[in-house]
């Protein structure tokens, strides 16, 4: 009884044909159950995109805490930890001249070379050498680095003056507690640089608590003008950076910036969080229980409304085993039935959970301020559309068992 | 012998020559009353003999007429010699197949490339058209989208209906519909045409077109009709009459 592969193909495409065409059907004459079964698949997948997006907002919150860059600009061999880590490897040049001209563009609000460098400072009180991670930028107003805010720094990089490094000297740092406590330091006070060949130090303007993501929770952390590090590191020679901080609204940018040097790489928040999303547990716990919940909901609802559907359809069903069906070939029909609905509630779904992270972002934004707190990325429509055939596949199964049980002279009696 | 024959010129001895297309010997089929078996169900159930010993030929060209009150065991016998049930002892074979051994995807296999049914209801499918219906079964046999369209088609236009193959069946009229159901059964070009009561929804007009179209159909089938009414078993060759599970006699 074995069929030919051609054959075999041809009937289960005619199957699924005729699968969608009764679906179709169904809508035209008597929707109820359908459209039913659509909204349970459909809300199912909403909330899996809409808490989904939500983990992601909260994932892409918790890596680049209350800093307002969009764009990082690095060189190719970075990865995404190494714009928060100097890598000592390839740096970016002409890097003042260049965040200028990016600057220029009406779409950035700000964007600022960023040098890291491990430097060594002398304890005011032991008089030995502590090491802290110090970040040079061109500061600006309300701008904030590892949670620290460059608001105390004068603005600009006085000391560059035009690339002739003979500018005044601000001198100024803003330190976290960490780099407070190991230099002995506090606000006011001179951290002297212990490098040899340069005797030049930073006055602390603030000392506060400041937060970096990638567990530099504890880590020393001073944050000066650009050309003043470059000056003690001796970055100074190719106006050298380890990346470009662009801050916009304008997700167009990107590919400008993508052409500004060659062999870099612009990595965004999303990025850099989607590599650093396992470094935060509850995002992923929350997106993995609505995963779960939508699961379970979106199963129970479609093998009850299809299993009705079946229950009520079962004259259908025994005309086809009457001219000849196979149990298996109606089983697939059920099956694919279910599995089409599934499908038309998943697109469903992805544009309701797309419109509730658009509302929850509005609504936040105006209740608290905040930007967005979800994310809706485009990544979320394959994955809700195939939350909602896992749905359609597992909830065909209660409607296909109830398929099979129907007794075919039953059915023709009535 | 009817009309039809007459036309035709078949004698009785040339029908008697031509291959059997449907046979049973000592056909009996019983069923269990109430719910017995699992876990907790009685065991010994009441019986109940539905067919007891019936044996038939049916020869291509030939129809065959089946008359018998309720309960007499008519759709019993319909029911074996369309393969959709087993008997529970004797001998049933359709199409040279022996329907008691085979298994149920055989028996599915038997209906859908030699058997075809039409039922007192029309059986169907709402959601589809006239020409949908009737290329159902060529779905199930793997024809192509294009071949199943052109046969659904030139099976409407032998049985009238042409220009009706996009409506639906709420469409059509009740022998519309009939007719629709018979280009169905048609559609396999199956040896054996099982008919249950095929007139009993129809008004005598339109019943008439239905029986005309059964006389029509020529020498390639094999057809048994079940049926209370005279008028429809007027058309049959012979006529086998059951009573209790037991065929009674024969009328020709």
């Amino acid at each position: 009884m074995r069929v030919p592969g051609r054959v075999w193909l041809r009937r289960r495409r005619a199957l699924v044909g005729l699968a969608v065409h009764r679906v179709i059907g169904r809508l035209r004459s008597s929707p109820q159950r359908v459209v039913l079964s659509v909204l349970g698949v459909a809300l199912a997948v909403a909330l899996v995109v809409a808490v989904t997006g939500v983990a992601l907002g909260l994932t892409a919150e918790s890596v680049v805490q209350n800093d307002d860059t969009d764009f990082w600009v690095v060189p190719e061999q970075s990865t995404a930890e190494s714009v928060a880590v100097s890598s000592g490897g390839v740096k970016l040049g002409d890097v003042h001249a260049v965040s200028e001209r990016i600057e220029r563009d009406e779409r950035v609000d700000y964007a600022t070379p960023v040098a890291l460098s491990v430097v060594p400072v002398t304890d005011r009180t032991t008089g030995e050498t502590e090491y802290v991670l110090a970040a040079g930028i061109v500061p600006r107003e309300g701008q904030e680095l590892f949670g620290l805010s460059t608001t105390p720094l004068a603005p600009g990089d006085p000391h560059y003056a035009n690339g002739s490094y003979d500018g005044p000297w601000t001198g100024e740092a803003v330190v976290n507690d960490a780099a407070a406590s190991v230099t002995n330091t506090s606000e006011g006070e001179e951290l002297q640089v212990a490098r040899t060949g340069t005797n030049r130090s930073f006055h602390v303007l603030n000392v506060s608590q400041g937060e970096a993501g990638f567990g530099f929770g504890s880590a020393p952390i001073a944050i000066v003008h650009l050309s003043e590090l470059q000056s003690v590191t001796g970055l100074a020679g190719s106006d050298q950076a380890d990346q470009i901080l662009v801050s916009t609204n304008d997700p167009a940018v990107r590919s400008d910036l993508e052409s500004l040097y060659p062999h870099t790489t612009v990595v965004t928040k999303r990025g850099i969080s989607a590599q650093q999303a396992s470094t935060s547990n509850l995002p992923l716990a929350v997106g993995l229980s609505a995963l779960l919940s939508a699961l379970v909901v979106g199963v129970l609802f479609i093998a009850t409304l299809m299993g009705l559907e079946v229950s009520s359809d079962r004259a259908t069903l025994g005309t086809l085993a009457t001219l000849g069906f196979a149990s298996r070939s109606r089983s697939l029909l059920i099956g694919a039935e279910t599995l089409v609905v599934a499908v038309v509630g998943g697109l469903v779904g992805v544009a309701l959970g797309a419109a509730s992270i658009g509302v929850v972002n509005r609504v936040v934004g105006a209740q608290f301020g905040i930007a967005a707190v979800a994310v809706f990325d485009p990544l979320l429509i394959p994955y809700g559309l195939v939350v909602a055939a896992v749905v359609g596949v597992v909830g065909s199964v209660y409607p296909i068992y109830l398929g099979r049980r129907t007794d075919i002279l039953e059915v023709l009696s009535e | 012998m009817s009309s039809r024959n007459q036309e035709l010129g078949v004698t009785r001895k040339g029908v008697s020559e031509r291959e059997v297309i449907a046979s049973c010997e000592s056909l009996v089929r019983e069923y269990t009353r109430g719910s017995g078996g699992g876990w907790f169900g009685g065991g010994d159930l009441p019986t109940v003999r539905a067919l007891d010993g019936v044996s038939l030929e049916v020869r291509r060209g030939e129809i065959v007429g089946i008359e018998g009150p309720s309960g007499s065991g008519k759709s019993t016998l319909l029911h074996l010699l369309a393969a959709l049930d087993t008997p529970t002892a004797g001998e049933l074979r359709v199409a040279g197949e022996d329907v008691g051994r085979l298994s149920e995807r055989g028996r599915a296999k038997l209906r859908l490339e030699h058997v075809g049914l039409v039922f007192q209801r029309f059986h169907l499918l709402p959601s589809l058209s006239a020409r949908a219906n009737v290329a159902l079964p060529l779905v199930e046999l793997g024809w192509s989208k294009r071949k199943r369209r052109e046969r659904a088609e030139g099976l409407l236009d032998d049985v009238g209906l042409g220009d009706r193959a996009t409506h639906r069946p709420g469409q059509l009229s009740g022998g519309e519909q009939q007719r629709v159901a018979i280009a169905r059964a048609l559609a396999t070009e199956p040896a054996l045409l099982i008919a249950d009561e095929p007139t009993g929804e129809l008004d005598t007009a339109t019943g008439r077109q239905v029986l005309d179209l059964f006389e029509s159909l020529g020498e390639d089938h094999a057809i048994v009709l079940a049926s209370h009414d005279q008028p429809t078993l007027a058309i049959a060759d012979r006529v086998i009459r059951l009573r209790d599970g037991r065929v009674q006699g024969a009328a020709r």
